[in-house]
């Protein structure tokens, strides 16, 4: 796979050389008079950066600047080679990848990482206006210092995961697409009973998912909570308060009938071990009827086993609503991760290195990140890039296409929805727009930055109320244990554990980035 | 002053004696020294050395800090361990899961092993052999795959089997009352047959004359195999036994890693699983220092204590 | 009465076969050893008596009972093995009662027995212990405890005593010839040590290749060897051989050594015939007797051994041993230039074939 990159990149590459009209560099995008180059740890799980990238020759073309990696991909673990690196003491120019927020946050203020604030404010006019513009982003990323140490990479789009349903098996058993939680059951009890797959045998699996997070995600069908972040069993934050799902009565509620579900054989048998699998073999066997999953890779599918089963259709429906009335989807896309990149302490060209962070952020260099090269992977249309048709018909995807040349890894830059746009399903970009038309997200919680005494508290006590949480919510839904009994003993367990303390440690935490 | 010269004298004397003999010694012997070197390195650097950084479970540590510069803290790790339930309750289940292992595992090589010996065919003794052999050789990610598998509710050959007599299935891989048979029982499964093989070589190992003796004297098999073939195995046996406490506070933690489920903590999270979870994914490895530390030092008071006894009881020891 | 008898058997392995075709009976009480070179397929012969080997052809009978297809256990015998078989976890006492408790003799008798056993091979002292806190020649005789307390039909020893040094390997031969006349059971013993055959045996069976040589009583053998293989096998020194032709003058047989007539014993078909001539060490005269034949030698080497001596010479370049006495004084053997060959000392072989031509009848005087 490696070699097939390469050898597309050089063709790439000659290309280029011979035919392209290449993008003259404009002054304004120069960091540095003379060539600098840097060096980069950068580490993105089963790649690191790589000096022969398009786009890296692109970039070093118009700034003047060019990044010689220095990570080693002796582990895909991105936090693994991070711990290595900063262990040896030998911090580049430059430190970036995934798994940087926490870590540059915790290093930062002991010394690793140059604060960037400052820095922003005089050499940075776009990544300024970007904070300036979303100061919760700019407030997320923060240490617990009030410094910035990294200029993160900011996804774009909104939308994750939805609820699929077959529309075929609605179709065939007459039914209406659920709009509400009651109506929701008696389809899913209809995909249960009457033989939605007509092969005579009770074996459809009404509700299934490829992460059973996903299943306590339905508590929301209730109005509860599971997660305020992309990340499971998150807290979550509401008018500036922060809480966790786990603790709420109406999780109480969504599990308890979540558990009837289970019982009932609404969800998925195997919920909790069919693991990732699952949805292939589900849909691909005519067995799965319902799913909460990405917009993307569910709608594919529908082409996917086209073939197969002509009748197939497996679309987006609005989240259905709750019993007082709400309409909730809970997943979202993230605002701003926590990969993008840093300067470490050693690095003598502070301010060509945040320029050269600005460029990114400039609308060329926005371009580069999310399109490639000009003329090679798009073309300017109507004042819009357009991927070339070469990139969007060939076998393999977008995304892979798009790293092989070192756009849209997660540098420190702002995504363009548009690219993913160009090359989506139609049954992604269709329940994309039913997402649309109605206010379904809420509120994002982006993440706090702890100080060590909050982070000691969190530390000591929290894991052990996840698992603590985690095991009795398994335990209720598989029946094993009753939430109505279990409740009372279960809050005072979590305040015996620290629940509050944790909670009263994640407000000051929060209240100092964001207030 | 008289007295202190003739103190040198003594002392050096001979001192200056062994070095001479050290130096003929190593003269004679630099190729026994030579062969001894790789394993020597290799101990002092990937277990000498890292015991350096045990420190850490005393300090408050920070990776960018280094070992030598992150502040001393005390026991305070080993607090947070034991004010935690979670981590009592680890230990519980780890003493539990290992000695169950020990007790039902622990027989199972030898029993392979000696019914091994009992085969006379060749080709069917090297067939089973392979056999039981097999698993050790496949990955945990695989194990656990086909233990998942076999386990699933619905298509799971265990649950088919258990529809086809007449019961219910059961979704045992959620079930805490059941992980610690499947994962005994798997561990028993893969590693069984591998580990015969030092019984085997150990049975290779008896006079055959005693067993001509012994059929002279007229004793059957099965007396044999009592009479003479445990009790002449029961030196190896004894060692692998002690060897096997050593380690009975580390239980198999990616399998369980893979097995486990929330639901099935309650029986399933072990001291490493526990670390895992607590140190590695929230970075706390200060702390997961603090825990290995407290396994090491029981496993080595357990080690100590099985050879003590072993050497008292029947006179086969560790060292 | 227990004797045992071998009749046509055969062992083969595959398309091997190390054992052609014994016969041998051995009477009851009866001391009888093999002895061979090794691979001579004694050790084989004696574990099909005790049953370790299946027989392939042929037939075992002990006490006048095929046992050809009995198992071991059911056929009385009790075997002393070259490395003692001492179960290593046992004590002496356990060792010697482990035959008991298998066939599960009750308990106080076991103990009776064992006390017996050990009071006969003076094993008292030694019960508790462990084989490892042995000496050589401690485990060999509980070894023999063990063989004696189920009080069997036959003993079988295997080469019992090779694992013994020499001196220690003299003092054990003694105990167990003291052992066989005091219990008196027929024994069937295997050794390589034509020594201990001798000193051991009522009768000595030569085993080579797989075939019996000879068997009879130790002078038998020793006097008159059926072939040179036997002659050389047993004795020590063993017998000199010296290749020659032989020529009839006047009905009497001479052969020519060096030179010199030499006369024979008489012959069933006197003529000139290439032939050995074999004369034992111990029947060499240095002083002419009657009917002595003089044969010129040089001595190469007197090796002193106090009331005797061994003369290394050479007789038509070929190396030949004299045992002497020496009467206390040596010098005189180094000057020795002339040997005596009685007529009746001399043993006369078919060169082709190695068989005896002639009987020596000098064993009776000697």
């Amino acid at each position: 796979m490696y070699r097939l990159h390469t050898a597309i990149a050089s063709a790439v590459i000659a290309n280029c050389l011979l035919a392209s009209p290449a993008a003259f560099a404009s002054d304004d995008n120069l960091v540095s008079n003379k060539p600098l180059e840097l060096d980069i740890h950068f580490h993105q799980k089963k790649f690191v950066y790589n000096n022969d990238w398009l786009v890296e020759k692109e970039a070093a073309k118009l700034t003047n600047l060019s990044l010689n990696n220095v990570a080693s991909m002796a582990t895909t673990n991105s936090e693994e080679a991070f711990n290595l690196m900063i262990a040896s003491g030998n911090l580049p120019d430059i430190v970036g990848g995934e798994m940087l927020k926490e870590n540059v946050n915790r290093y930062g203020p002991e010394g690793a990482f140059v604060p960037l604030n400052d820095l922003i404010a005089e050499h940075a006019p776009h990544i300024k206006a970007l904070f300036d513009e979303r100061p919760n982003v700019y407030n997320s990323i923060k240490a617990h210092d009030g410094n910035v140490y990294y200029i993160p990479y900011i996804p774009d789009g909104k939308y994750g995961r939805a609820y699929f349903i077959r529309y075929d098996w609605l179709n065939k058993l007459g039914l209406e697409t659920p709009q509400n939680v009651d109506e929701l059951y008696q389809v899913l009890t209809a995909f249960r009973n009457n033989d939605p797959n007509g092969n005579g045998k009770k074996d459809e699996v009404p509700f299934f998912t490829r992460h059973w997070e996903e299943l306590i995600r339905l508590v929301t069908l209730w109005d509860g909570r599971s997660s305020g972040s992309d990340k499971y069993h998150d807290f979550y934050v509401e008018d500036g308060i922060l809480a966790h799902g786990y603790v709420g009565d109406n999780y109480r509620e969504g599990i308890k009938n979540l558990a009837k579900w289970y019982e009932e054989g609404l969800i998925d048998a195997e919920v909790f071990t069919r693991g990732s699998r699952s949805r292939e073999y589900l849909l691909a066997n005519d067995l799965g009827g319902m799913t909460h999953d990405w917009f993307a890779s569910t709608s594919g599918y529908n082409d996917a086993l086209a073939d197969k089963m002509p009748d197939f259709l497996f679309k987006a429906f609005a989240p259905p609503a709750s019993p007082s009335g709400k309409r909730v989807e809970e997943h979202r896309r993230s605002q701003v991760k926590n990969s993008g990149w840093a300067i470490s302490y050693s690095n003598e060209n502070v301010v060509e290195t945040i320029k050269y962070f600005d460029f990114w952020f400039s609308e060329e260099g926005r371009r580069l990140a999310n399109f490639g090269v000009e003329g090679v992977h798009y073309d300017m249309i109507d004042g819009k890039p357009i991927f070339k048709d070469t990139v969007l018909n060939s076998d393999t995807p977008v995304t892979s296409q798009m790293w092989a040349i070192g756009a849209q890894v997660q540098r420190g830059f702002q995504q363009d929805y548009a690219n993913e746009e160009q090359w989506s399903n139609k049954f992604a970009l269709d329940g994309i727009a039913l997402y649309d038309q109605g206010d379904y997200l809420l509120e994002p919680f982006l993440g706090v930055s702890m100080n060590t005494e909050e982070k000691g508290v969190y530390d000591k006590h929290w894991i052990t109320i996840r698992d603590y949480m985690l095991e009795m919510q398994q335990a209720w839904i598989l029946g094993a244990r009753d939430i109505d009994e279990d409740w009372d003993t279960y809050q005072d367990q979590l305040k015996r554990m620290g629940y509050p303390k944790v909670i009263k440690a994640m407000q000051s935490a929060y209240d100092r980035a964001y207030k | 002053m008289e007295n202190e010269q003739s103190y040198q004298v003594i002392n050096e004397s001979p001192r200056s004696k062994k070095l001479t003999w050290l130096i003929h010694h190593f003269q004679r012997e630099w190729r026994l020294y030579i062969m001894l070197a790789p394993t020597l390195i290799w101990f002092i650097l990937f277990l000498y050395k890292p015991m350096y950084g045990l420190q850490i479970a005393f300090k408050d540590y920070s990776v960018f800090k280094g070992i030598t510069d992150s502040p001393w803290i005390g026991l305070e790790h080993f607090y947070t361990l034991f004010e935690n339930d979670q981590f009592i309750r680890a230990i519980k289940n780890t003493v539990i899961i290992s000695g169950a292992s020990l007790l039902f595992g622990f027989p199972v090589p030898i029993i392979l092993a000696l019914m091994f010996n009992e085969i006379i065919n060749p080709k069917f003794k090297k067939t089973a052999q392979t056999i039981v052999y097999l698993p050790h050789f496949i990955s945990a990610v695989i194990i656990a795959g086909i233990v998942i598998t076999a386990f699933a509710p619905s298509t799971g050959v265990v649950n088919l089997l258990l529809n086809a007599l007449g019961y219910d299935s059961v979704y045992f891989l959620t079930k805490p009352e059941w992980f610690r048979t499947i994962f005994v029982g798997t561990g028993i499964w893969q590693e069984a047959g591998f580990n015969s093989i030092v019984f085997l070589a150990s049975i290779a190992g008896v006079n055959p004359s005693l067993y001509e003796s012994a059929v002279v004297d007229g004793a059957s098999r099965w007396q044999m195999m009592w009479k003479i073939t445990l009790p002449c195995i029961m030196p190896t046996i004894l060692i692998m036994l002690i060897i096997r406490i050593g380690n009975i506070l580390e239980v198999g933690f990616e399998m369980i890693i893979m097995l486990y489920q929330p639901a099935t903590y309650a029986t399933s999270d072990v001291i490493s699983t526990f670390i895992y979870r607590q140190g590695l994914q929230a970075a706390q490895y200060d702390l997961a220092a603090a825990a290995g530390l407290f396994n090491a030092v029981i496993a080595f008071v357990l080690v100590i204590a099985a050879n003590t006894i072993s050497k008292k009881v029947s006179r086969t020891s560790l060292w | 009465m227990s004797g045992v008898k071998l009749e046509g058997v055969v062992k083969s392995y595959k398309d091997v076969t190390v054992v052609h075709g014994i016969d041998l009976e051995v009477k009851s009480k009866e001391f009888v050893v093999l002895v061979g070179p090794s691979g001579c397929g004694k050790s084989t012969t004696l574990r099909m008596l005790a049953g370790l080997e299946e027989i392939s052809d042929g037939q075992v009978s002990i006490d006048d009972k095929v046992v050809n297809h009995i198992a071991p256990k059911d056929r009385d015998v009790a075997m002393v093995f070259q490395n003692y078989a001492l179960y290593p976890h046992l004590s002496v006492a356990e060792n010697i009662a482990f035959g008991l408790r298998i066939r599960k003799v009750p308990k106080p008798r076991i103990e009776e027995l064992v006390k017996e056993v050990a009071h006969t091979l003076e094993l008292t002292s030694l019960l508790e212990r462990r084989p490892a806190d042995l000496s050589g020649g401690q485990r060999q005789r509980v070894a023999m405890g063990r063989a004696i307390v189920r009080h069997p039909k036959v003993f079988l020893f295997d080469e019992p005593l090779s694992n013994l040094d020499a001196k220690l390997r003299t003092q054990m031969r003694a105990e167990i010839k003291q052992l066989h006349t005091k219990l008196g059971v027929t024994s069937v013993y295997v050794t390589h040590d034509q020594v201990e055959a001798m000193t051991l045996a009522d009768r000595i069976v030569v085993m080579s290749d797989g075939r019996i040589e000879q068997i009879g009583t130790p002078m038998e053998l020793f006097n008159n060897p059926i072939n040179t293989f036997v002659a050389t096998f047993i004795g020590s020194p063993p017998m000199n051989l010296i290749s020659t032709t032989i020529t009839s003058i006047d009905g009497l047989v001479y052969a020519d050594i060096s030179g010199n007539k030499c006369l024979l014993p008489q012959l069933e078909n006197p003529c000139d015939l290439e032939v050995i001539i074999g004369i034992r060490p111990e029947y060499v005269d240095i002083v002419p007797v009657d009917n002595s034949s003089a044969v010129p030698i040089h001595v190469d080497l007197v090796e002193t051994l106090g009331s005797e001596a061994l003369l290394h010479c050479r007789i038509q370049e070929s190396a030949f041993v004299v045992k002497v006495d020496t009467h206390g004084k040596v010098e005189h053997l180094k000057h020795l230039d002339t040997l005596y060959f009685r007529q009746d000392a001399i043993t006369v072989f078919d060169k082709t074939t190695g068989r005896a031509l002639s009987r020596s009848s000098v064993g009776c005087n000697a």
